[in-house]
């Protein structure tokens, strides 16, 4: 040991507060274990409260607003003298963010957990060495949950400097609204401050490589999302390479399409977000002996076991979809194994949302996964257009599909686009998670008028009984 | 196909086993039911039969090896017909992430493998109309159940709705394997039928010191730590288990054995020289326990929790405790009403051997009603004993010794023998329990009447 240094022990340390790591920690807590919580940042909440789904959707809901209010004409409301000021924006969504990431530490303490602030690198299978501002700490622990997340992926022609090439963080704390915005990857978070820019009044240009928006999607929320971006004004790019800049008083993009033509897209900002990387690097799994797959996923089984025993791992650094909730439900079994509980994550869905305009949620398969998966079929659709409540709602762009096994009418998948879908979405999850079939969901009765009775409508449409559309022949 | 060989939960307590030598090497080909390794587990060494035929592609441990039950030990790759198609994996959480980068899934390393159905206990009796991809239903609160009770849904037949696993299935195959993997196990010459289906069994929680105990014992001065063996282990949780269940109360009385041991003298030789077979006075014991039990059965019994029933046994399956260099193991003799006491003798005499000699099998140690130790050898003047569960009594035989007593007034040296019955005071009352051990008593003291109530 080196002299000098502090050491201390714990019976559980958790690297990394994110979602993941902090529900491990309040959750080991609760579960009588004493627990560090080891965190770089200054506050805790990981990308997720800090810069990442809290922050995003505040944006999102304050242009959502000014996007209605200048859309309500119809209602006979003209809004005059409606202005921006983008520093009280910033102001109001740095509050938030700072309530949450405040009460994840109240909770995280008051469950009798630890909070050490500090870079956390494995010495040995047992033993981390955290580097504090007071210096080197010395952690002795009995199991570790690695949860540090993951990082934007960099571009090399394209590298971030905080001015004229950005990331997600800056995106979310804008000074000042860029004229000419070019987003480098369409990915859901390009999609989502694309249309956040677009309104708050920034020329975008979205530069995909795919031929399509969400690729994976059916093709009918395909083109919806398509069709929706390009009404908002955001100029897409499909099939495209950014391949470099140049730069003077303005930046410009150059970017090809699959000829190889080149074309050049102005800029005053440029945000890259082409999706994440794993951060495992430079934390001494070597020497823990922890292994990762080849682009740096540390590996787990369901119990969120790493090959090496008393160490676990969760949330995005073990890949599958980077999403925090996903990291939740992996916190909670970790901690459960851990505490010896019999947990495993034998989720069947993992649902997804993005905060597009309208919304885009999905539980469960697409309609090209079960047939790829050998089912044969049955779908039903539910256009929002037939809906009394989105109507009054000035809403009904989007529509409820529910895919189900033609044999037995279990329920595979649904998705949702329209407002509100990420609420919606949790009834399907549910719905397939307890291993449901249609007339379950068609039983159960929907409150009216909401736009939660779409999915039961797009459910009795999948058994011919749709009410309010005409069923298919 | 693959198909792995997951080490089989026989109950009773055993966790792991540890793997002797393997009997095949990988590219061997292997017929199905043919013994592919011996592991020995706390009871016994016993083969484990391929569950497949086809060819050994890996193996997982080398002999000397602790394997914990649900670790897959071997790896076949069965020849196709052998084994009935896998369910197709369930359907695996969607794609979420739109972002090309974030689509770099990486699904669970070492998730369960494809584990075939086993045909005992096939899935959905809708089998016929099965469609191409499905995965068990279950609730995520079944899932849970299935989980803690070491079950594979894949392999529970569903009685609800379309298919769906209801926790009554879940319970219904947990105690079906159980039972199953037992008997398979403890008949080692048999071989086991139940492999692909087999539990995969957490362990239990909280088997460690207090933290603080661990501490501090280092703080005193220099320790050492010394691995349990797996019987201590088992001895361990079943007397926690039974000293946190049952109401233990010891009652003692001493008996005259003056005439039973002048007796016993007589006969001893005559019975080692005809029968071969070291005779001692256990037997006596056991057929007055018998005789005993017969009159007051609720001492041959066990007390279902759950159903708030008591289980009288009409058998008379007595067990004797048993030292061996490893620790405390409790042999059966079964119906010991219906043998004489040469036999018995020749029984405890040889179960003893084997259990020190680890021979001897699950089955010989299962299915005591009542059971008896001899404490006497350790001297001192009575013990009381943990009963085992899930017997409700226990009967203690303790020093022989000379004693001044009275008799008709003066003071006479006797043969005496304290004697205990320990038991459990929610089923059994103190009044009985005495009755009880009067009755041993009064047939110890006077082998006439012994002789007259045998049958």
């Amino acid at each position: 040991m080196v002299v000098g240094t502090a050491s201390r022990g714990c019976q559980v340390a958790v690297i990394g507060a994110g979602p993941g790591g902090y529900l491990a920690a309040i959750r080991l807590a609760q579960l009588g274990k004493d627990v560090l919580l080891i965190e770089d940042a200054k506050t805790l909440g990981g990308i997720c409260l800090n810069e990442g789904c809290i922050p995003s959707k505040a944006l999102i809901h304050a242009t959502d607003l000014l996007e209605e209010a200048s859309h309500a004409n119809e209602m006979g409301l003209t809004f005059t003298g409606l202005n921006l000021d983008i520093k009280k924006l910033v102001g109001w969504k740095d509050r938030i963010v700072k309530q949450l990431t405040g009460g994840v530490a109240f909770l995280v303490t008051k469950n009798g957990g630890d909070i050490l602030h500090g870079r956390a690198k494995f010495v040995t299978d047992r033993r981390l060495e955290v580097l504090t501002e007071e210096g080197p700490v010395l952690v002795e622990f009995e199991q570790a949950v690695i949860a540090t997340g993951s990082r934007q992926v960099e571009l090399p022609e394209f590298p971030f400097d905080g001015r004229w090439v950005i990331g997600s963080r800056e995106a979310l704390s804008p000074t000042s609204v860029p004229e000419r915005l070019v987003i480098i990857g369409g990915g859901y978070i390009g999609l989502e401050l694309g249309s956040v820019y677009r309104r708050l009044g920034s020329h975008v240009d979205l530069v995909e490589i795919a031929d399509e928006l969400v690729p994976f999607h059916d093709p009918e929320v395909r083109n919806i999302i398509t069709q929706r971006m390009r009404h908002l004004g955001v100029t897409l790019h499909m099939g495209h390479r950014a391949l470099r800049m140049e730069r003077d008083k303005i930046a410009r993009v150059i970017i090809a399409g699959k000829n190889g033509k080149e074309s050049t897209l102005e800029a005053d900002r440029i945000l890259v977000s082409v999706g994440r990387t794993p951060l495992s690097g430079d934390m001494g799994l070597d020497a823990a002996g922890v292994r990762t797959d080849d682009r740096g996923f540390i590996r787990v089984n369901h119990r969120m076991e790493t090959n090496v025993p008393g160490i676990y791992a969760l949330g995005d650094v073990v890949g599958g979809p980077l999403l925090a909730h996903k990291a939740y439900r992996e916190a909670k079994v970790a901690a459960e194994v851990i505490a010896g509980n019999p947990s495993a994550f034998d989720n069947v869905v993992i649902p997804a949302v993005v905060y597009t305009d309208p919304e885009l949620a999905w539980a469960g398969m697409t309609e090209t996964e079960a047939k790829a998966a050998g089912h044969r079929i049955v779908t039903g659709t539910f256009p929002f257009r037939a809906s009394g409540r989105a109507m009054t709602l000035s809403a009904v762009d989007g529509f409820a599909k529910t895919i189900a096994d033609a044999d037995s009418h279990l329920i595979l998948g649904v998705v949702i686009v329209g407002r509100d879908a990420g609420e919606m979405i949790s009834e399907a999850a549910l719905a397939i998670e307890m291993g449901a079939f249609l007339d379950d969901l068609a039983g159960t009765i929907h409150p009216h008028p909401t736009l939660s009775e779409g999915l039961l409508e797009s459910v009795e449409a999948a058994l011919g009984a749709a009410v309010h559309v005409l069923n298919a022949k | 196909m693959a198909v792995e060989f997951r080490l089989p939960d026989v109950g009773e307590g055993i966790h792991e086993a540890v793997l002797v030598k393997w009997r095949v090497k990988p590219g061997d080909t292997v017929k199905a039911d043919e013994p592919f390794c011996d592991v020995e587990t706390d009871k016994a060494v016993v083969e484990l039969p391929s569950p497949v035929a086809g060819t050994v592609s890996k193996l997982n441990f080398a002999p000397g090896d602790v394997v914990h039950v649900g670790d897959a030990m071997i790896v076949f790759d069965a020849d196709d017909d052998t084994v009935s198609k896998p369910a197709r994996p369930a359907s695996v959480s969607p794609e979420s992430s739109p972002a090309p980068a974030t689509r770099m899934t990486s699904q669970p390393s070492s998730a369960p493998a494809s584990v075939p159905h086993s045909p005992p206990v096939q899935a959905a009796p809708d089998a016929s109309a099965e469609p191409p991809a499905r995965r068990p239903l279950a609730t995520p609160h079944t899932r849970a159940l299935a989980r803690k009770l070491g079950v594979d849904l894949a392999a529970v037949a569903a009685s609800g709705k379309g298919g769906r696993i209801t926790d009554e299935d879940v319970r219904k195959t947990a105690s079906r394997l159980l039972q199953d993997t037992a008997e398979a196990l403890s008949a080692a010459a048999e071989p086991v039928p139940v492999i692909e289906s087999m539990p995969l069994v957490t362990h239990e929680a909280g088997e460690r010191l207090p933290e603080t105990a661990e501490r501090q014992s280092t703080d005193f001065g220099p320790v050492e730590r010394i691995r349990i063996s797996r019987l201590r282990q088992l001895i361990a949780r079943n007397m926690r288990a039974s000293k946190a269940t049952l109401a233990h109360v010891t009652h003692v009385d001493e008996a005259d054995v003056t005439d039973l041991d002048a007796m016993y003298r007589k006969v001893k030789q005559q019975v080692a020289d005809m029968q071969n077979v070291k005779f001692t006075i256990m037997p006596f014991f056991v057929k007055s326990a018998v005789a005993a039990l017969k009159k007051y059965p609720v001492l041959n019994a066990s007390f279902d929790e759950d159903n708030q029933e008591m289980i009288i046994k009409h058998y008379y399956h007595v067990g004797f405790a048993a030292d061996t260099p490893e620790g405390l193991v409790v042999p059966v003799i079964r119906d010991a009403d219906r043998k004489d006491m040469i036999r018995i003798a020749q029984e405890i005499a040889d179960k003893a051997e084997r259990a020190r000699e680890r021979k001897i099998t699950l089955d010989e140690l299962q299915g005591a009603g009542f059971t008896i130790t001899n404490v006497g050898p350790l001297g001192g003047l009575f013990a009381t004993p943990v009963i085992p569960l899930p017997q409700l009594a226990i009967l203690g035989m303790h020093a022989m010794k000379d004693r001044p007593v009275v008799r008709n007034g003066q003071i006479v040296i006797r043969k005496m023998m304290n004697l205990s019955i320990s038991f459990d005071h929610r089923m059994i009352d103190g009044m009985t329990a005495a009755a009880f051990l009067h009755e041993v008593i009064s047939l110890i003291e006077s082998p006439e009447m012994l002789m007259l109530r045998l049958v």
